[in-house]
């Protein structure tokens, strides 16, 4: 079975890697260890200590705090247990004007605020863009992802959580 | 015995360069060696002198008495593939710039596996031949019937051509819109680059191309494909193959060296679009096959080559081979007539992997190449190939692989074959080995099925051809439960495509686009004026040809015409082509001929009841296939002699395991075997470049050609 280096990994995490080798990764049975090597990487770039469980977007893990599981930015704000979506302690920005949306999409391109808005999810900690979510007024915010945690770990990754 | 080499044929892949000699009694040497990228003529004097040594002789002795040496290389693919041809500059009807990025949709995925190509994610389109800046809009426009709507704005060419020329271009493609039916603004573009590149301090070292000279067949994207590869690629292996003329002539060789074209034929190397020989490597065999079909009289044929990493199938049916008028090539679709081939990534040295999560076998699509090679080469390859399994259960003779140059590690195989497969599936080694090998047979075998149904061919009316070095080894098994008329393959199967490449003649072949319709019903004059279009179409190709051929074949030699007219019943939306029974047309008996001929051909591949006079006819596209022969391999009849093969041809037994048992199989030499010779299974047969494995039940019988029938 195919595995790849740890520098690797880190270049296909990075979009770094040539299209050449990257397709190749894609197409194949997934590599041994992978997800043990890709979470190593995600570790070391942290500035906090807790243990990273699982990814949950491009600045947000699910991480160990003693007993608790909870979603984490990279920058160390934590929003709360993983159960619960993490949009709702967000800071959000709604686009459901012509003005505004007319900043990202100009002219003819942008859709009718009448059916559809565009919502923004920042962190409160560092400021980042998290989410957007591109729904009709008045739509429920979207839980995104509650992955099944013990079923991954015990039935894919074979390991204790 | 001295003999007398005539054709010399030269097939470099990426890793292996085969040779293939044929002497005027039609007996053959193959060689090979590693394949030379930096100057392929090494490694071609290599390969020459490895099948010269079979015959006491070495390269010195052959090049004097050729007739002809002949090429095909994946060269010119490759430096498409690996994006290294010329910095191309285009100029291109104005509001058409971006049809370089936005290819066709279908490149986006198109020779992917089909895991791939259900995988949106894997999508990517095919980075353009030419960097975007490169590309200059002019303001023209010729319409759909021909006629320029708006004129070309000339000093726009200019500007275009100055900034082209000051970005250092090393070549300019123009391709207007709808050139192929009025070139002149195309022209006239071309005498104002003229212009431009004289004044420009570089001289004349640009060449132009234009699309109405390349390509004047409809499909804007694909001929703007066509003639893009030609500026882009063809020149970096025109180099090399000078080089390789040179190698040869310099050894006494007289004439200019030949290259494979991907609608069957030979042209030299200065043939003005070598883009034309980009496909060429299953080409051979079909030739090959087509060859021989005019020999023995077998018209319908199915050819099968299993070779390393891919399983190609073709037909012949009375004769004809359908030709692909839009292949895809290096993913990019282009209008360039192709002898049609499909094939399945599935090959002798197809990788056998275990999903890890569903225990599923998957066989392909990636292969291990000669080096490193199937595990049981023993030169560092890890991952286990359909060879291994091959070893494994005794097919194939570890002492005596490529006649015994390349050992095969038994103990390598098996161990590598257990830990990766077998162990992880929970089954035995043997068994798990066989059913890999009739995985594989299967797929092969479905794909002929496949084939066979979509264009509607009754297989008990074809003979099928199995060759490639690992045809004879599984052709009993991927013919298994298929009705054919009779199952053919060759002591040269594993040179058979290099061997196909030496039958064929020098052909050029023409094609442009029209628009001529006979509807249903339509009176005499309607059919002459459809009559003198297409004669005027083949007179002008006809000259073409004559201006061409006597540029490049040295030799005075009668040229013969062809002429081609793809037709379709009204409203249809593909043609087939047809030979037209008369070289003009003059009268409108003349047209019902032509028709007839193609409405013959017509009910033979998709049946009779297929036929619809109802519709009218259409005739979109004309061609011309213009060939003066050559001297060709002769393969000669014998009479047949008794059943009983000669005793020295009887190498002893090995046990081989057939459908779940060890069984002791006869073991035989092919070239000792003589036309009338019966060997009942189980038997193996072998050849250096090749082993035929007789399963129980069947037998193998030698024709009066030496050729061998698996029944
Ligand atoms: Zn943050």
């Amino acid at each position: 079975m195919a595995s790849y280096p740890k520098d690797v990994i880190r270049d296909l995490i990075d979009g770094k890697l040539p299209w050449q080798t990257t397709k190749p990764i894609m197409s194949d049975f997934k590599d041994e260890r992978r997800f043990e090597i890709y979470l190593e990487i995600l570790q070391e770039r942290v500035p906090w200590k807790e243990r990273i469980l699982l990814p949950v977007g491009e600045h947000l893990y699910i991480v160990e705090k003693g007993a608790a599981r909870i979603v984490k930015c990279d920058c160390g704000h934590e929003f709360g247990p993983y159960t619960e979506n993490w949009k709702l302690e967000a800071l959000v920005y709604v686009r459901d004007d012509e003005r505004s949306l007319d900043e990202i999409y100009p002219g003819a391109r942008k859709c009718d605020p009448g059916w559809m808005e565009l919502r923004e999810y920042y962190c409160p900690g560092c400021k980042a863009q998290l989410e957007v979510e591109a729904v009709t007024p008045g739509y429920p915010v979207v839980f995104d992802f509650v992955p099944d945690l013990e079923g991954f770990y015990r039935d894919w990754l074979k390991k204790p959580l | 015995m001295a003999r007398k080499p005539l054709v010399l044929g030269i097939d470099a892949g990426g890793t292996m360069t085969d040779t293939f000699v044929v002497d005027e009694n039609g007996d053959f040497t193959v060689g090979k060696a590693a394949t030379t990228p930096h100057d392929e003529s090494v490694g071609f004097l290599e390969s020459a002198a490895d099948a010269m040594s079979y015959w006491d002789g070495d390269g010195r002795s052959l090049y004097p008495e050729l007739e002809v040496a002949l090429y095909s290389g994946t060269t010119m693919v490759n430096t498409l593939i690996t994006r290294r041809g010329r910095k191309v500059g285009l100029i291109t009807t104005k509001g058409f710039e971006d049809d370089v990025l936005m290819g066709r949709g279908m490149q986006s995925w198109t020779g992917y596996s089909y895991s791939d190509r259900i995988h949106a994610v894997t999508h990517v389109h095919p980075s353009a031949l030419v960097d975007r800046r490169h590309v200059h809009g002019v303001t023209e426009r010729v319409d759909v019937f021909g006629e320029a709507v708006i004129p070309l704005y000339e000093h726009e060419v200019e500007a275009a051509a100055e900034e082209l020329l000051a970005d250092g271009v090393e070549a300019i493609v123009v391709h207007f819109l709808y050139s192929y039916l009025n070139p002149e603004h195309e022209q006239r573009a071309r005498a104002i680059l003229a212009a431009a590149i004289a004044r420009s301090r570089r001289g004349g070292d640009v060449p132009v191309y234009l699309g109405s000279d390349l390509r004047p067949v409809i499909r804007e994207n694909s001929r703007l494909n066509a003639a893009l590869i030609e500026a882009y690629a063809v020149a970096p292996v025109r180099t090399q193959l000078e080089k390789v003329e040179r190698a040869v002539q310099s050894r006494g060789y007289r004439y200019p060296l030949q290259t494979v074209l991907a609608y069957g034929g030979l042209c030299n190397i200065r043939y003005p679009r070598l883009h034309e020989t980009l496909i060429s490597g299953p080409v051979g065999g079909v030739m090959g096959a087509k060859h021989l079909s005019a020999l023995t009289g077998i018209d319908n044929i199915i050819v099968t080559d299993l070779g390393g990493t891919s399983f190609d199938i073709g037909t012949i049916t009375a004769g004809y081979v359908p030709v692909e008028p839009e292949p895809v090539l290096a993913r990019f679709k282009l209008n360039l007539p192709t002898i049609a081939m499909e094939n399945i990534g599935a090959g002798a040295g197809s990788y056998v992997k275990v999903d890890p999560v569903t225990k599923k076998v998957q066989i392909g699509p990636e292969s291990a190449g000669s080096t490193p090679g199937p595990v049981s080469f023993g030169k560092g390859g890890t991952t286990v190939t359909i060879t291994d399994c091959d070893l494994v259960l005794g097919y194939l003779n570890p002492d005596y692989f490529l006649g015994g140059k390349q050992k095969l590690d038994k103990e390598l195989a098996l161990r590598a074959l257990k830990e990766q497969v077998t162990e992880q599936i929970g089954v035995d080694v043997y068994a798990g080995a066989e059913a890999i090998v009739r995985m594989m047979e299967r797929e092969a075998r479905d794909a002929i099925r496949a084939v066979a149904s979509a264009r509607g061919l009754d297989t008990t009316q074809y003979t099928l051809f199995g060759y490639g070095g690992a045809g004879p080894l599984h052709l009993a098994g991927y013919t298994e439960g298929l009705d054919f008329g009779g199952v053919l393959t060759f002591h040269f199967a594993a040179a058979f495509s290099a061997f196909g490449c030496t039958t064929a003649d020098y052909q050029h072949r023409y094609a442009r686009s029209v628009h001529l319709g006979l509807p249903p019903g339509c009176d005499a004059p309607a059919k002459l004026a459809v009559a003198e279009a297409v004669s005027r179409v083949w007179s002008e190709m006809e000259e073409a040809a004559r201006a061409e051929m006597a540029n490049e074949i040295a030799v005075a030699r009668e040229i013969r015409f062809t002429q081609l007219a793809m037709v379709r019943y009204g409203g249809q939306l593909s043609d087939l082509e047809a030979v037209s029974p008369a070289p003009r047309l003059r009268t409108a008996a003349d047209v019902d001929r032509l028709i007839a001929a193609w409405e013959d051909l017509y009910s033979k591949i998709n049946s009779r009841v297929a036929r619809y006079e109802g519709a009218g006819y259409q005739i979109f596209e004309l061609g011309l296939l213009a060939s003066v022969e050559k001297v060709k391999p002769r393969i000669v009849r014998q009479p047949l002699g008794p059943a009983e093969p000669a005793r020295a041809a009887h190498k002893g037994t090995r046990n081989m395991y057939w459908k779940g048992r060890w069984q002791p199989a006869s073991l035989w030499e092919m070239e000792m075997l003589r036309p009338g010779n019966r060997i009942a299974g189980p038997a193996i047969v072998e050849h250096p470049a090749t082993t035929l494995v007789v399963p129980d039940g069947k037998c193998v019988e030698v024709d009066e050609w030496n050729f061998f029938w698996l029944r």
